[in-house]
């Protein structure tokens, strides 16, 4: 299979901590412009196999390949500078300074001053948190730092998209708008979404990726997946079975 | 032969004297990540504490083993409430906090004492090793480091206040939910550690007799000592004490005191670099 | 935070204050007044250094003294040999400046965070204190400069004019070249944190993770902003050694050390006045317990730090700055309170 219409590859992607193999020989891969959830039950690997493509955490074996190059264990800067936006888990923000500014910085990776102020603005506005441009960023609540940190992932303009549950914390309507961000960047853009929040991944999953045990489940559309028994099974456990 | 056994000797005695002067440093580091900086004030009141009362008359050992510690003990308890409680997880300001404390305690000394070294024979005179005299006080040293090390190993092994402190250690949030009063665990570390450092003092003085500014020596083998071991008491300290020691003692054996020290410096200083966490953050991680 | 350098008043006054001081001090001082003051300068480029890295940078080193004595030791062992000044002013700047940057490399790049990084810094001072300590021998020479051990550098040459090696500065001159120093560091200090580059580097002490996941390598920008720090501290150093015509190992001490962290801790970590406030504050403060006797120098000291810490644990500026904005709070709502019931009594 020739990586050409795929934006990232993994190939037996291993990552092992002391004894406990927490992704275990991974193969996935992503075309240019997809967009991709990734499910799966708590400890199944999702955020282990993320953080292998970020560069938080260097894999035991396998590589990782940004359009075929090698980043495998690459630093999460010179991923970035790829073309790779990145929302952690926890939301990672400079807590002490203004929501335009935090936006500002990162759209000054890819513009002029003049134009980085311009996108800044532009950024809020299209994630609803332009009336909190002043505010410390710390002060914030938690779905309004998520909001803040997709503004800056998505000012640097990347072709790969990385989210590890943006929507933790938010009310519905912050929902809401995260979604059609969601929808709308992947118009441009390839997205990887990790995600517990089953409502928001029912209105922007297409294709999905279902982790258990540290290896890929199963792989299809999203209404296989939901109907599918053995997916419910890994959620549930066999009471699930034992109930019925 | 003869010489190889000087050499073993003074390479124990060397490692027992970093024991010896991080030991309490560990134990609060260790427990609260609290950084003391006047950990060489408190063994120069050791040190003081077991001249000035051998001087008054009391029997040197009592001055060295009951009296200093108990008495640096109690100051270190006195510390802790007044001083260090109200700085938990301010890791800066504990360490101006205590920088501070240093100074007062130098001053303070100075005030009593006055400022010239007060000294006192190394006691137990000395052994032949073949032709080669060593001081006897040199495996009272090594004794007292290596039971240093056992005792702290014994009670935070087999009893139950070395659980409770071990389990205050991993999470205290998790310890007080189980009843544990944590500001308890840390009042009485501070003061053993204290005591620890208390006794080290008392057993360093008659190497090094006293004077006020005596602690600057201290800090920086400690601390270094301590930060290369990682976060585990003892393995952290065995650990580091061993390679420093035995490195710094073997280039004073080769080329003279001064670049025995710089060696112990270089030798932390590369050790930190291939191990940003200690020793003990890589290698014998969850031990104790 | 992001104010326009241009329209922060508190720049202004700090500047004008420092003009004010420069052209008018020598004219209303006399020559005691105005070498202790020149010992303030000299202390508080030294604190700016610290200042800087820390408060901007997010580096905190227990070993700012290794380049405070790096740079006083080449200027003199330079000056000593050449026989004027002005290259080895300058090379008191340039030499620790390259070794911050080779440290920072060795650091930064090794991923040396918090308190390890601060133990490699005062193991770095430990060494050349050490080292330079045991140099008293006349073999221990550069040139025509004897190392002196820890006897120390004497007749270290004073500052002359550059160009004419005979034409050196006296006590007013030197005191006017030295504010004008800390006043250009000063400066330049504003300057570069107001710059893209400053911005990224506060990012970096905010959240390191954040700043790299927006794609800067945060080890580069430690290593620039450590190395800036490290030739700052090395020209405050040689600035010390012309001005004492002396040096010795205690240039590299941890006392010296130390006292760059109380001098930025006490002035404000995150401000360039605060310490500059503190260093004249605490010399001021040991010279005058010095005279009196009292109690010991170092008791005082050491009971207006803890006591600092412990009561105004953010430092001066900043608490000075608290309590100004509360007052000013209180004030304006006692002002909106009384027209609020003028207006009511009015209505009647």
């Amino acid at each position: 299979m020739s990586d050409d219409a795929h934006i990232l590859t993994t190939d037996k992607l291993l990552m092992q901590f002391g004894g406990v193999t927490a992704v275990d020989n991974v193969d996935f891969s992503l075309k240019e412009g997809e967009l991709r959830c990734l499910l799966g039950p708590n400890g199944a690997g999702k955020s282990t196999f993320f953080k292998c493509l970020t560069g938080q955490l260097t894999p035991t074996a396998g590589t990782v390949r940004f359009r075929g190059e090698d980043v495998t264990g690459w630093n999460t800067h010179d991923i970035v500078n790829l073309g790779v936006g990145i929302k952690t888990q926890v939301p990672n923000l400079f807590n002490g300074i203004s929501v335009y500014e935090n936006i500002r910085m990162a759209a000054r990776r890819k513009h002029l001053k003049p134009m980085a102020r311009e996108k800044a603005e532009a950024m809020m506005e299209k994630c609803g948190v332009a009336h909190l441009a002043k505010r410390e960023v710390g002060l914030l609540a938690h779905g309004q730092r998520q909001l803040v940190e997709l503004a800056m992932v998505l000012a640097e303009e990347p072709s790969l998209v990385l989210l590890d549950e943006p929507a933790a914390g938010m009310t519905g309507d912050e929902r809401d708008r995260l979604a059609d961000l969601v929808l709308e960047t992947a118009r441009s853009a390839a997205v990887i979404v990790v995600e517990h929040d089953m409502a928001f991944i029912r209105r922007i999953a297409k294709f999905v990726t279902v982790f258990n045990r540290g290896a890929i489940f199963r792989e299809a559309m999203i209404d296989e997946i939901l109907s599918d028994r053995a997916v419910q099974e890994i959620y549930l456990g066999k009471q699930a079975d034992v109930a019925a | 032969m003869d010489y190889a056994l000087i050499i073993v000797i003074e390479m124990l005695r060397a490692i027992s004297w970093l024991v010896l002067l991080a030991s309490g440093l560990a134990i609060i580091f260790g427990m609260m990540r609290v950084i003391n900086f006047a950990h060489g004030e408190f063994l120069m009141l050791g040190g003081y504490i077991t001249i000035m009362s051998h001087n008054a008359g009391v029997n040197l050992w009592i001055a060295m083993l009951i009296l200093a510690p108990l008495c640096v003990g109690v100051f270190g308890v006195l510390v802790e409430r007044f001083i260090i409680r109200f700085l938990y997880g301010r890791i800066l300001d504990s360490l101006l906090a205590t920088w501070g404390l240093s100074l007062l305690m130098v001053g303070g000394v100075t005030l009593l004492f006055g400022n010239t070294v007060q000294g006192v024979s190394t006691p137990l005179g000395g052994v032949s090793v073949g032709e080669y005299q060593l001081p006897v006080y040199n495996f009272v040293l090594i004794g007292f480091a290596a039971l240093l090390m056992l005792s702290i190993w014994a009670v935070l092994k087999f009893t139950k206040a070395g659980l409770i402190a071990r389990a205050t250690m991993q999470n205290p949030d998790m310890a007080e939910t189980l009843g544990i009063r944590t500001t308890w665990v840390y009042m009485a570390t501070f003061g053993i550690g204290s005591a620890v450092t208390g006794l080290a003092g008392g057993l360093l003085a008659p190497l090094t007799g006293v004077v006020p500014s005596m602690g600057v020596n201290f800090v920086g083998q400690s601390f270094i000592t301590v930060i290369t071991g990682g976060a585990s008491m003892i393995a952290g300290t065995l650990s580091a004490s061993t390679l420093l020691g035995s490195i710094s003692q073997g280039m004073t054996f080769l080329t003279g005191p001064v670049y025995g020290d710089a060696a112990l410096l270089l030798t932390a200083l590369i050790l930190l670099r291939v191990l940003p966490q200690g020793i003990t953050g890589r290698i014998f991680k969850k031990s104790l | 935070m992001e104010k326009n350098l241009a329209k922060d008043i508190g720049f202004w006054v700090m500047l004008g204050i420092g003009l004010a001081v420069m052209f008018i001090g020598p004219m209303v001082w006399g020559l005691f007044e105005i070498m202790q003051i020149t010992q303030y300068v000299v202390l508080s480029v030294y604190a700016l250094s610290l200042a800087y890295i820390w408060g901007f940078g997010g580096i905190l080193s227990f070993g700012q003294a290794a380049f405070f004595g790096l740079g006083a030791y080449t200027f003199a062992v330079a000056s000593i040999n050449i026989g004027e000044t002005t290259l080895p002013f300058a090379l008191s700047f340039i030499l620790p400046a390259l070794f911050g940057a080779a440290l920072g490399y060795f650091m930064f790049y090794g991923r040396l965070s918090d308190v390890y990084l601060g133990v490699v810094t005062m193991v770095v001072t430990l060494i050349f204190w050490k080292l330079i300590n045991h140099t008293a021998g006349p073999e221990y020479s550069i040139g025509a400069a004897r190392l002196g051990g820890f006897n120390g550098i004497p007749s270290i040459p004073i500052l002359n004019v550059p160009g004419d090696a005979g034409a050196w500065l006296d006590p007013a001159q030197m005191f006017q070249v030295f504010m004008g120093i800390l006043i250009i560091v000063y400066l330049c200090l504003r300057l570069i944190i107001a710059s893209d580059f400053g911005r990224v580097s506060v990012g970096i002490r905010e959240n390191e993770t954040r700043a790299s996941l927006l794609g800067y390598d945060i080890r580069r920008h430690k290593v620039i902003v450590f190395a800036i720090g490290s030739g700052i501290a090395g020209m405050s150093g040689a600035m010390w050694a012309t001005y004492q015509t002396f040096i010795d190992p205690n240039a590299f001490s941890m006392e010296m050390s130390a006292k760059a962290l109380v001098w930025v801790m006490a002035g404000g970590v995150g401000t360039l006045a605060g310490p500059i406030l503190a260093v004249i504050l605490l010399q001021w403060l040991s010279l005058k317990l010095g005279t009196m006797h009292i109690l010991n120098n170092y008791f005082i000291l050491g009971a207006i730090l803890m006591g600092l810490v412990l009561l105004l644990p953010r430092g001066l500026l900043p608490s000075v700055r608290m309590l100004a904005e509360r007052l000013w709070h209180m004030g304006r709502q006692k002002m909106e309170e009384n027209a609020a019931s003028r207006k009511a009594t009015s209505d009647v």
